[in-house]
């Protein structure tokens, strides 16, 4: 705990980090603005936050924002340090942290196939990876509705019901 | 007395079934996860190969495709250009509740409902996921079925080829893709 | 010489699950690989935001399919540290033996299955037999033999059976045996040391480049850089067990470092008999009413815990209704499965692609989701 609050107060001085949470033992979240993402992280990888361990994105379709999120983690004291960002949902472009971590590059690419966020810099992540032959909207948005895509796409198994009129004495209409 | 054309065909086809049914290769695809199941049935304590089938490497030389789960929608595209590829005559044996109605993924938009409209299947095993004794007891059922000439869903491919191919591009749009990466 | 283009395809005796690798090879060597994942995929992130929260019980073994406790663990410790649930402490010692007991069935699962690429079919035969008797076990504790569902939010769901201390005891006893024979079979065989020693290398920079967890960076690093010692969840700080690490990371330490984890999983359920206490409760009640109409108050969390190819951890954000607001996986062999196949493939033989995703523990359902 004790190092967890010296690296939290060390990031309130030298950056404007607001929103600092802790829901469980060793891990804390915070948030910040689009500018100063690549600095923090390249300041955080320097301290033994060595490992990138997910780069993932939420829809908060009411307030018309995509949340970017970055999970690091140091071995040494078992700190996960989890970083938001808030992007605009309507154009929504990042630029890459590749020179940082080179392991963001496939993480990058999911999170552009399933949202749709464009990360500059990541000339691969605009190919296609798990769907094939995609042409709707990413499919992880909150408008996009997979009952009805899978409906209109896969015909499902029509049962019908016929009762039999004399068993037990029961009379119904068979259908 | 002379035989004519069509007894001797059928004749034929009585011996052709009698040892079809006691030598039947497996194709090695695992394809979902119902495939778990597969390798316990496969060895010695639930031993598959006393029942005459046994595991094969290619589809040119196999006889049976196991549609064990689920299919996705590259799934799906690959099972169907090597099912044509594999020699006749060739069964199609569905494993799960997946096969059926779409099962624990029904509203998930990349997984399919019915294999029935894709592909002709002869005979469905229940569970989710089957287990090595009902998997066993599935086999046996199909044995007794091809030797009593009942396991007809190849020919029924190549009769209604128009009706399975019309449904596989409604879902698919394409089935051969040649261009993966884009390069 | 013009390349060719060959696929480690789909369908192929020496491929672990439903996962394609392309290569171009020049002779024997390969010049250009790259993955294809997406065979498998579910849309799962996707289905779990339409199901309740106790609903997605159901849904969840089934990412990962040979190990499946690990899922129904995270998706607990998550939910219990955003709704403040306190876990009675029988039921962090059970949840111990069965992940333990998980643990054990992937390892000799993936032991015995470096008889695909290497052709050494017999060690997959024994391997897959042996697990079977654990698989029996799971069935007369949690009553079945893949998907539990038996580590709910709040504890477990039932208590162990009468005389589970003697079960277990035999089955472990049963398994030092059969272990032995499958050791001699495998690590002493001169086939399998031509093909895996000195062979396909990690070195140390390339483990912090791809972000790759679990045995292969202990046996690269050389350091216990394992999260049961580095932040202990479920009571492991009070056993005491070692952690097997190396400085030289090729083929045969890291099939060696497995047959090493697996006896010090043994060890761990010894201790766990000995120290938990003999009674108690085993499940926390969660809510007052319908615990299909339960709310989860709203925040964000993360948790993890080792799994046998990594770090395995759920992204959970919930915004106080019925139903989750969005879970992002974190599939443990994300980093070798993709990356690793590009980048570090390259300049290898075609034989040694399947043996790299054997080792190094490359789960395709769980890349997938």
């Amino acid at each position: 705990m004790n190092s967890m609050n010296k690296i939290i107060d060390y990031l309130k001085e030298t950056y404007e980090i607001k929103s600092v949470k802790s829901p469980m033992d060793m891990q804390f979240h915070f948030e910040t603005e689009k500018k100063l993402v690549h600095s923090i992280l390249g300041d955080l990888k320097s301290k033994g936050f060595k490992q990138l361990s997910l780069i993932t994105a939420v829809d908060w379709i009411e307030e018309n924002e995509f949340q970017l999120t970055y999970i690091l983690f140091n071995w040494d004291n078992g700190i996960h340090a989890i970083l938001n960002t808030r992007l605009d949902r309507d154009n929504p472009k990042f630029t890459t942290i590749l020179p940082i971590f080179p392991g963001a590059e496939y993480y990058e690419r999911d999170v552009h196939e399933f949202f749709g966020i464009e990360f500059k810099g990541n000339e691969k992540s605009f190919k296609p990876l798990f769907l094939e032959m995609w042409d709707e909207l990413p499919p992880l948005r909150k408008d996009f509705d997979p009952q009805a895509f899978s409906d209109k796409t896969f015909p499902k198994m029509e049962y019908t019901t016929q009762f039999l009129t004399d068993v037990g004495g029961v009379n119904n209409e068979g259908s | 007395m002379v035989l004519n054309d069509k007894d001797m065909r059928s004749a034929w086809e009585k011996v052709e079934n009698y040892f079809q049914g006691s030598s039947i290769w497996m194709k090695w695809y695992c394809t979902g996860c119902g495939a778990i199941e597969l390798p316990p049935t496969l060895t010695s304590r639930f031993d598959m190969e006393r029942l005459g089938m046994g595991p094969m490497a290619t589809p040119r030389q196999a006889d049976i495709l196991l549609i064990t789960g689920y299919l996705s929608f590259k799934t799906l595209r690959r099972v169907i250009y090597s099912y044509e590829q594999m020699q006749e005559p060739k069964y199609i044996v569905a494993f799960g509740s997946c096969t059926v109605n779409g099962g624990i993924y029904y509203d998930s938009y990349s997984v399919m409902n019915r294999l029935d409209f894709y592909l002709p299947v002869d005979l469905y095993i229940a569970g989710c996921m089957p287990r090595p004794e009902a998997i066993l007891n599935g086999f046996k059922e199909l044995k007794s079925m091809i030797k009593a000439g009942k396991a007809e869903g190849y020919k029924k491919y190549k009769e209604n080829y128009e009706w399975y191919r019309k449904n596989q591009i409604h879902s698919l749009k394409e089935v051969y893709v040649k261009d993966e990466f884009h390069e | 010489m013009r390349e060719v283009k060959l696929f480690l395809g789909p369908q192929h005796p020496g491929m672990h699950g439903n996962y394609s690798v392309h290569m171009y090879v020049d002779g024997d060597i390969i010049k250009k690989a790259r993955p294809m994942p997406g065979m498998l995929h579910r849309g799962f992130e996707k289905l779990m935001e339409r199901r309740t929260w106790m609903g997605n019980l159901a849904l969840i073994p089934r990412i990962c399919v040979p190990e499946p406790d690990t899922n129904e663990m995270v998706y607990a410790m998550g939910i219990e540290a955003l709704a403040d649930i306190e876990v009675p402490e029988r039921a962090h010692w059970i949840r111990m033996i069965i992940l333990e007991l998980a643990r054990i069935t992937s390892h000799i699962m993936s032991f015995g299955g470096i008889g695909g690429p290497t052709g050494l079919y017999t060690a997959t035969y024994l391997g897959i037999a042996l697990r079977d008797e654990i698989l029996d076990v799971f069935e007369r504790i949690t009553g079945a033999r893949v998907y539990h569902m038996y580590i709910v939010p709040g504890g477990v769901r039932k208590d162990l059976p009468e005389n589970a201390e003697e079960d277990i005891e035999r089955l472990m006893k049963i398994i030092e045996e059969r272990l032995e024979e499958l050791k001699e079979l495998i690590l002493e065989n001169p086939m399998i040391h031509a093909r895996i020693k000195d062979n396909i290398m990690l070195p140390a920079e390339v483990v912090w480049e791809l972000g790759v967890t679990g045995i292969g960076m202990r046996t690269a690093v050389n350091k216990v850089n394992d999260l049961r010692k580095v932040k202990p969840y479920a009571r492991y700080d009070q056993v005491e067990f070692d952690v097997p690490v190396a400085s030289y990371s090729d083929g045969f330490t890291r099939v060696k470092t497995k047959y090493l984890e697996i006896h010090q999983s043994i060890r761990i359920i010894r201790q766990v008999f000995k120290k938990m206490p003999k009674e108690g409760s085993v499940r926390a009640q969660i809510s007052t009413g319908n615990a299909l109409k339960w709310k989860v108050p709203a925040g964000q969390v993360y948790t993890a815990v080792e799994s046998t190819r990594g770090e395995y951890g759920y992204f959970i954000v919930s915004d106080g209704k019925k139903m989750p607001y969005r879970i992002a996986v974190r599939g443990a062999s994300f980093p070798q499965g993709l990356l690793g196949i590009e980048k570090y493939l390259v300049g290898h033989r075609i034989d040694d692609a399947s043996l790299w995703m054997d080792t190094m523990g490359v789960c395709s359902p769980e890349i997938d989701r």
